[in-house]
């Protein structure tokens, strides 16, 4: 079983920010954003809001969902589930790990 | 939005209007668990969105079917029947009819009245010229489209959102742009003076002539259109005008049926009208709270939270409360979100430096609370503002004013107990 890629410490994510790892580390279409929720913790969906081009990783992240910093469309952060307009289409969502303080993600697995 | 079914005869409900306050309606009505019939009415070929029409659409960066409020597929997923090309002709809202301009009659037992407007025409001699542009639907925009070609002498009347837009989009595109407006700066009311003057001044940098003057009178000229501007000796002239002076409600169904108007549809916090069979949402809309009547919001966002709260409503379930108007607005490459009411504040705090390439944002404050903010590229700082708003947290002025400052350590402050609603 593979053991995900080590993309960052979990003090490097502020709590309700994110932080976007570059596609060519995840090895994915697109780049993908890690989001630390209002609990603390640490999810991560495709990068680019399916609405329009703008990174999630600089959206508001609070209570369960990513809002996009251009449109204010919302995501589900547990499963990419998009939960108005102007996005239609739900983001696509990937397997976090926090061990030891250090966050681990596996680009394309299902959380 | 916690949604309890309600228990109601409600089996038949048309939305006149598919713009994002009628769509969003019936997406609420789904989403809470309406299990009847859901008629959709829309004048266009099918539901789409209006902001890009005057950024990327007017480009041509994106076609119509790129605008789509829906994928196509949306409309019979979640069982509503959509009349497109249909426009309602009338609606009786005490026998719960609905006139289809063909002459067929649908019957409702609540109607939501979601007609959006039109881009208001000022009376100005010469008006009704070819070459005079409006923008508001997918039509304007591509005959407006096919005006701007590189070189084309460009007027834009109105210098406020849609006509900053529409001016910074045909800069771009390479015609040659002289924006008219007889307010200066404009937009102070919704985003101060500093920041008005600040993005009015980018038009400058741009390559946009920006005078401040009226439009008097069109007259057909031999190399064009001449646009005879207030205070200056002679006409200008150019190959296309397009006006962006404001939008006109649509009220006439709601008018010929006697609900209550008064330069908008007037509804109260659950967007019911004066009569109790018939809704009203979106641009079209005043809001009366306490017996004092809002303005008209004429903001996306706006348009699509009347559609939840018609849909609670009509559900029987708890509206959402009205949060403090936000919105976003696009040009010379730089995005501008604005939230809450600038007009109310009775002082000003700037974060960060106006400068070209740089963000910076305005909080206005009003009694030791944030009452409005606007940002330029910094959406962060209006997303916590209207938290700030909303939430009724204590502000800080000089933690406001410094950019490193974390603004939602701010936001977690705990808020007071009354926190004032802003409608
Ligand atoms: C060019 C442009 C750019 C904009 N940019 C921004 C922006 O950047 N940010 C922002 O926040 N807002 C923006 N707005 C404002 C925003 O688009 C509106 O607030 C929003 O569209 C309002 O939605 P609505 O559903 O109330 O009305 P509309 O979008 O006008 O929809 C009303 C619909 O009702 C239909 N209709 C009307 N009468 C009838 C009838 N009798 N029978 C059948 N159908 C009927 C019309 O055909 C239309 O499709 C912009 C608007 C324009 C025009």
């Amino acid at each position: 079983m593979s053991l995900g890629i080590r993309v960052a410490a979990l003090d490097d994510i502020p709590i309700g920010e994110g932080l976007a790892v570059d596609r060519s580390v995840t090895g994915t279409d697109d780049d993908i954003a890690l989001l630390r929720d209002t609990d603390g913790t640490v999810w991560a969906l495709d990068d680019t809001c399916t609405h329009e081009t703008a990174s999630l990783a600089e959206g508001w992240v609070e209570d369960g969902c990513v809002e996009c910093p251009l449109h204010t469309s919302r995501f589900c952060l547990k499963d990419g589930a998009v939960q108005g307009l102007p996005a239609t289409e739900d983001a696509r969502p990937h397997r976090v790990e926090v061990r030891d303080g250090e966050v681990f993600l596996f680009p394309g697995e299902a959380p | 939005m916690e949604l309890r079914r309600t228990d109601c005869e409600l089996r038949r409900i048309v939305i006149v209007g598919g713009g994002v306050a009628g769509v969003s309606t019936a997406a609420a009505l789904r989403s809470g668990g309406y299990d009847g019939e859901l008629t959709l009415v829309d004048a266009g070929e099918f539901p789409y969105d209006r902001p890009p029409l005057s950024k990327d659409f007017l480009t041509g960066v994106k076609d119509l079917t790129d605008l789509a409020l829906q994928p196509p597929d949306w409309y019979d997923a979640q069982s509503i029947r959509l009349l497109a090309k249909t426009m309602v002709a009338a609606i009786q809202p005490s026998s719960g009819t609905v006139e289809l301009a063909g002459g067929k009659v649908l019957q409702a037992d609540r109607v939501v009245l979601a007609t959006g407007g039109g881009a208001a025409r000022p009376p100005i001699p010469g008006l009704d010229d070819h070459r005079v542009h409006v923008l508001r639907t997918a039509e304007d925009a591509e005959r407006l489209r096919s005006a701007l070609v590189p070189g084309a002498r460009l007027l834009v009347v109105g210098a406020g959102l849609i006509g900053a837009e529409t001016a910074a989009t045909a800069a771009g595109l390479g015609c040659d742009v002289v924006l008219v407006d007889p307010v200066s700066p404009p937009l102070t009311a919704a985003v101060g003076p500093l920041m008005a003057s600040w993005l009015h001044e980018m038009h400058t940098r741009r390559g946009v002539t920006t005078v401040q003057a009226t439009v008097e009178a069109f007259s057909a000229h031999s190399h064009g259109l001449a646009a005879q501007l207030s205070g200056e000796d002679a006409p200008r002239v150019f190959d296309a005008v397009v006006l962006g002076v404001g939008m006109t409600p649509s009220t006439g169904l709601a008018e010929a049926a006697g609900l209550e108007c008064d330069g908008g549809i007037v509804v109260d916090a659950g967007q019911t009208t004066s009569h109790p069979a018939v809704l009203a949402v979106g641009d079209p809309t005043r809001r009366r709270v306490n017996g004092l009547l809002m303005r008209r919001a004429e903001h996306w966002e706006a348009a699509q939270y009347d559609g939840k709260r018609a849909a609670a409503t009509l559900l029987g379930a708890t509206v959402p409360r009205p949060a403090a108007f936000w919105f976003w607005t696009d040009r010379h490459g730089v995005h501008v979100e604005v939230v809450g009411e600038m007009a109310k504040a009775t002082s000003a705090v700037v974060r960060g430096e106006p400068a070209e390439g740089g963000r910076f944002s305005v909080f206005g404050l009003l009694d030791g609370r944030v009452v409005a903010a606007a940002a330029v590229d910094d959406s962060a700082a209006v997303r916590a503002a209207r938290r700030m708003i909303d939430r009724g947290v204590p502000a800080d002025a000089g933690a406001l004013a410094d950019p490193a400052t974390d603004l939602r350590a701010l936001l977690r402050r705990r808020p007071e107990p009354t926190a004032a609603a802003v409608p």
